[in-house]
């Protein structure tokens, strides 16, 4: 889940509720959402939140949220914009990265707190939506450092003559995008060079990624790209995205002027990224200038031909019931509490009447990422009127409860093994290849009980945890061999789950339930096992038969197949002194391992 | 008046006198009885005031093997001394080399003559020759006499200092013995006085002495009864087990029918069902264990594949909006250990388990889940999730508490609060925190919600479903106090923990 640091002199002066104490602050805001997990070295309050209110990651979003909490803002709130002077012109850009949005922000008043929260904010963004850069990255820039294209190329003199009907955000007036231009496009990683941030030589994008720390984290993020996406004004390349930012645009406290560009995967994403920066930085005070995002004719993905006006900060609108409100809460509502709770949540609800039921519609600020569907509305109205206020009931359901047969048939196995003295065990379904396999003696391609194909994870954390075990012995070995120091003798059983690769099975893995038992004392043998065996069959009522087998685990000679009602189920043994010593027991072991269905 | 005693004590008490403290031995002697018994018989007499033991220590003195060979042969340095006078050595020194086999010594015995034989005055041994002192005498060998007198019993007139020296040379050993000693009291003498009747007292009851009905004349020996027995050792169900059956018993009786389904599955059922968009964090190899073999499911229902695409990208209902991220079957048809047992409620739910379910509907597991976690002592890569859902044709937040209300206060815990939470599948979703019945501390004790239309529409469900999750693990620690749970769940468990730990009930 998402951390954000707050600093709470901040947070009480954006909400203006200086005389709201560090105690007063943590429980409004866990009645958010927000959980206060301790201070940082700064002595700022860590707080974890659940990630669907993304427009929460910086100060200046709480500070937001906790004004709507106290009812000091209410309703739908949408910046002012200012007209565009900038352009962003999208050719040639990399097909796999082919979207990119924007804002210019002027007369930012950065303190060092302000300037950490949005260096903070980006950060955030980037691990949660931006995917890790993957999705969208943000790049921020001071904009006295940009110097814009005046001039025009012959390209772009083509277009603006055709129109496009998805347009709703776009404008088709190609001649009025303004003249400042910066260029997305993509560049040949060893033919361009600049200075990076926290560098002091000009390198190539090339060199960045293998030789700058910055670059070689997310080289992944350009890996197999023949061109890099790039950024240029005027002057030449100021970022190199998703990777790393110019050094000559680098923001500082003294920059007044912002321009801010996101690129990535997703138009949408980075637009709404773009949103709650906007937000945040309006928050401060600034004001939002808008960009024409201009995409050439021929360029990738699907805004060719397009020019969009960014930030984007419409409110989208969603048709809520009152039936539907009154059932997912369980209560009775008029109507004016529903549009005061709606206020509340920082949205706009307008009441119509359909046949005479109300119905809402309710207009979601440009910040939200989150609201989906009518119901993630119906969640903003039911926790401004506060869920804990409601009274809880016990549904008027009837059913009939049942236990599943496969967990009777295991329950009752147990129930038998328990009664004969076994230790009842319960185990680990993940293992490795050695326990499962070498240390028994067993090979994957041989036909005994435990041999065969295991289910294998796929670039394992632990070694100790690789596969799915094929039997449930080896187990059993290992708890002998972590208990030597404890007195014996030791019984122990287990039933529970193995599994096998199986083409058959849709899943490609044949599970099944198995039961297996080991008896561990100086003086056991396989008369031992057979006598508890013989037992579990009669109080399943089974006629078993253990004929002679071979079984690498077991000592030549005293194994058997353990046969019921005619079918094998599994096999009995004493144990080959090899897996003995190789567990470090010093006392033998009798075992015996079937397949629990063959007791039903 | 009679006493009724058993027969060694009766003998006993007749054996005993008023006057005289008489040693058990010889009292068993004339009783004809095992020493062993008559002691036992005087502690029980003792126990009921008619006698009185008393305990006197005496040392007693035997000669070991060797002192009794030197009392034979003379000690070593009276021969090699006897030796030295013969060869004349009281006027010339005699060489040793001679000196030692005439006087039969070699070897440890050689040694133990010349330690010896300059202590005692004997005469003086240097550089391989040996002189005597003619005034030496032999005879008046304290430790000779010593010996002698062990032998015979008669210790009395030897000093302590000599009986020490030949404890340190091996030839003496000193045992303590204590004799016991029996006088009649004033009680015991009553007793006689007024008839003792000996009684049979028996130790076990026996086949013969139920059949032939001589138990009614016999006394039963008492125990001691407050001592501690060899140790018994039964087979236990596993703690975590026994917690998982009280949760089914709970959620039977509430009308929860249990589902069953497979471990290992395909990303459709554990996240594509569950409106987790693909690029979700949670959805990466670090979060969920991914397969290398098997690595994609046989087949997935085509019409439902269809419907889940389109809510992911589209989303459901007139207003709806998918999520802007990409998706692919591959994905979905990829391989995982489950995460969460919430794959099998989209089976069930979308009728690909066990047919069409009509609501009302309540199910329930109990099962494994897989996560690719750290192993520490509150985390293990595979646990048990209690995962539950009820399906009826409306559903509010308030039939979602009031379920878990009934729910937690069957395991004492109480005054649940129900945070509002988010997760991709369900809304309106709670974190569930209640009241610790031990410590009173608010801890969290699952996670709940109604599941979205995302989920529901495509499943084909019409009914309003609320669903809760919660670690059985969690659950477990929460009543037992465990702080590691590696000691109890999987292959580093601890025995003696198992074997000990209180039952669950």
């Amino acid at each position: 889940m998402p951390v954000v640091d707050i600093d709470p002199d901040e947070l009480r002066a954006l909400t203006d509720h200086e005389e709201k104490t560090d105690e007063d602050l943590q429980a409004d805001l866990f009645d958010l959402g927000l959980e206060f997990e301790g201070w940082t070295d700064d002595e700022e309050m860590q707080l974890e939140f659940a990630p669907d209110r993304l427009d929460r990651l910086s100060v200046e979003g709480v500070a937001r949220s906790l004004r709507y909490h106290y009812g000091d803002d209410r309703g739908v709130y949408v910046p002012s914009t200012n007209d565009p002077e900038w352009t962003v012109r999208v050719e040639d850009q990399p097909p796999d990265r082919p979207y990119v949005t924007g804002a210019v922000i002027r007369d930012v008043d950065f303190t060092e707190g302000s300037l950490e929260s949005l260096i903070q904010l980006q950060e955030k963004l980037h691990a949660t939506m931006g995917r890790q850069r993957a999705k969208g990255a943000i790049g921020v820039h001071d904009l006295i450092m940009l110097k814009g294209h005046e001039a025009r190329g012959a390209s772009e003199q083509q277009r603006g003559e055709e129109t496009d009907p998805r347009a709703d955000a776009t404008t088709d007036e190609a001649h009025s995008n303004p003249g400042k231009r910066v260029r997305y496009t993509s560049v040949d990683p060893d033919d361009e060079r600049f200075v990076p941030l926290d560098a002091d030589t000009d390198m190539t994008p090339a060199a960045v990624l293998s030789d700058h720390p910055v670059g070689e984290t997310y080289a992944g993020l350009v890996e197999g790209f023949d061109r890099v996406p790039a950024i240029y004004d005027a002057i030449g390349l100021f970022s190199f995205p998703p990777v790393i930012n110019g050094r000559r645009t680098e923001v500082s406290t003294e920059s007044r002027d912002l321009f801010v560009e996101m690129t990535g995967t997703d138009q949408w994403t980075v637009d709404r990224m773009l949103n709650i920066v906007c937000y945040a930085l309006s928050a401060r005070g600034a004001q939002i200038e808008r960009v024409a995002v201009e995409y050439a004719d021929d360029a990738p993905g699907e805004y060719a031909g397009r020019t969009l006006d960014r930030p984007d900060l419409s409110t989208k609108t969603k048709t809520v019931t009152h039936d539907r409100i009154e059932e997912t809460l369980g209560v009775d509502l008029d109507e004016e509490t529903v549009v005061d709770c709606a206020e509340r949540a920082g949205l706009d609800a307008e009441s119509t009447t359909e046949g005479g039921t109300p119905v809402y519609e309710v207009s979601v600020p440009p910040y939200r990422v989150d609201a989906l569907h009518p119901l993630d509305i119906i969640d903003d109205i039911g926790r401004a009127y506060g869920f804990n206020e409601l009274e809880p009931r016990y549904p008027d359901v009837s059913t009939v409860g049942g236990r599943h047969e496969r967990s009777r048939l295991e329950d009752a196995a147990r129930d038998a093994l328990v009664g004969l003295g076994f230790e009842d065990l319960l185990n680990f379904h993940m293992i490795n290849e050695a326990e499962n396999f070498e240390r028994m003696r067993v090979d994957t391609d041989g036909d005994c009980l435990g041999a065969g194909d295991p289910v294998t994870i796929r670039e394992p954390y632990s070694e100790d945890y690789t596969i799915l075990r094929t039997w449930a012995l080896p187990s059993l070995m290992m708890v002998l061999e972590n208990n030597t120091h404890r007195s014996y003798p030791q019984d122990l059983a287990e039933v529970g789950l193995a599994a096998e690769v199986d083409e058959d099975v849709n899943t490609g893995a044949a599970e099944r339930r198995t039961v297996a038992a080991a008896l561990a004392r100086t003086d056991v043998s396989y008369e031992d096992a057979k006598a508890r065996l013989q037992a579990l069959a009669t109080a399943f009522g089974k006629d078993l038969a253990t004929p002679a087998t071979r079984h690498p685990s077991f000592i030549d000679g005293r194994a058997a197949t353990v046969v019921l009602d005619g079918e094998p189920a599994g096999v009995i043994g004493e144990l080959h002194p090899a897996v003995l010593v190789e567990h470090d027991l010093e006392v033998p072991v009798a075992a015996f391992e079937l397949e629990l269905d063959a007791l039903s | 008046m009679t006493t009724r005693l058993p027969p060694v004590q009766v003998a006993l008490l007749e054996a005993a006198d008023a006057e005289t403290d008489r040693p058990i031995t010889d009292l068993a002697g004339e009783a004809d009885r095992k020493p062993e018994t008559v002691t036992r018989a005087a502690f029980e007499l003792e126990d009921a005031g008619l006698v009185a033991v008393t305990e006197e220590t005496e040392d007693s003195l035997t000669l070991t093997p060797e002192g009794e060979r030197y009392r034979g042969e003379g000690l070593p340095e009276l021969r090699l001394y006897e030796a030295a006078l013969a060869a004349g050595a009281d006027d010339e020194p005699a060489g040793l080399g001679d000196l030692l086999p005439e006087a039969d010594l070699d070897g440890d015995a050689a040694d133990i003559a010349l330690a010896n034989f300059a202590r005692k005055g004997y005469g003086e041994v240097e550089s391989g020759s040996v002189r005597a002192d003619p005034d030496a005498d032999p005879d008046a060998d304290a430790e000779r006499a010593a010996l002698a007198a062990v032998a015979a019993g008669d210790t009395s007139d030897l000093e302590a200092a000599t009986l020490d020296r030949l404890e340190r040379r091996a030839l003496l050993e000193r045992t303590e013995r204590t004799a016991r000693l029996v006088r009649l009291t004033d009680d015991g003498v009553t007793a006689l006085m007024g008839g003792v009747e000996p009684v049979e007292r028996v130790d076990r009851v026996t086949p013969e002495l139920l059949t032939s009905g001589e138990w009614e004349d016999v006394d039963f020996a008492a125990y001691n009864v407050e001592a501690d027995a060899e140790p018994a050792r039964g087979g236990r169900e596993h703690i975590l087990r026994q917690t998982a059956n009280r949760v089914k018993d709970v959620l039977v009786g509430m009308g929860f029918e249990e589902m069953a389904g497979p471990h290992v599955d395909a990303q459709f059922w554990i996240n594509d069902c569950l409106f987790m968009p693909q690029d979700h964090p949670a959805r990466t190899h670090w979060d969920q264990f991914a397969l290398a073999q098997p690595d994609a499911v046989g087949e997935l229902p085509d019409d439902l594949v269809d419907r889940v695409r389109s809510a992911h990208l589209e989303g459901v209902g007139e207003d709806g909006e998918g999520y802007h991220s990409p998706w692919g079957v591959e994905t979905a048809a990829s391989l995982d250990l489950r995460g969460h047992t919430t794959s099998l409620s989209m089976r069930y739910l979308s009728g690909y388990q066990k047919g069409e379910l009509d609501p009302p509907q309540r199910c329930f597991s109990v099962e494994k889940v897989y996560r690719n976690d750290t192993l520490d002592p509150t985390h293990l890569l595979e646990f048990f999730q209690i995962e539950g859902w009820v399906m009826a044709e409306t559903l509010s937040v308030r039939d979602l508490m009031g379920t878990f209300e009934e729910f937690y206060d069957q395991f004492g815990i109480t005054d649940l609060e129900f945070k509002p939470h988010y997760n991709p599948y369900t809304e309106p979703s709670f974190e569930l925190f209640g009241t610790h019945p031990e410590t009173g501390d608010l801890v969290e004790v699952g996670n709940s919600g109604v599941f979205r239309d995302e989920v529901t529409e495509p499943l084909g469900v019409e009914a309003d479903v609320m669903a809760w999750g919660l670690s059985l693990e969690r659950l477990l620690m929460l009543i037992y106090g465990f702080e590691d749970i590696r000691d109890v769940h999987g292959t580093l468990c601890d025995l003696d923990l198992l074997r000990n730990v209180e039952a669950m009930h």
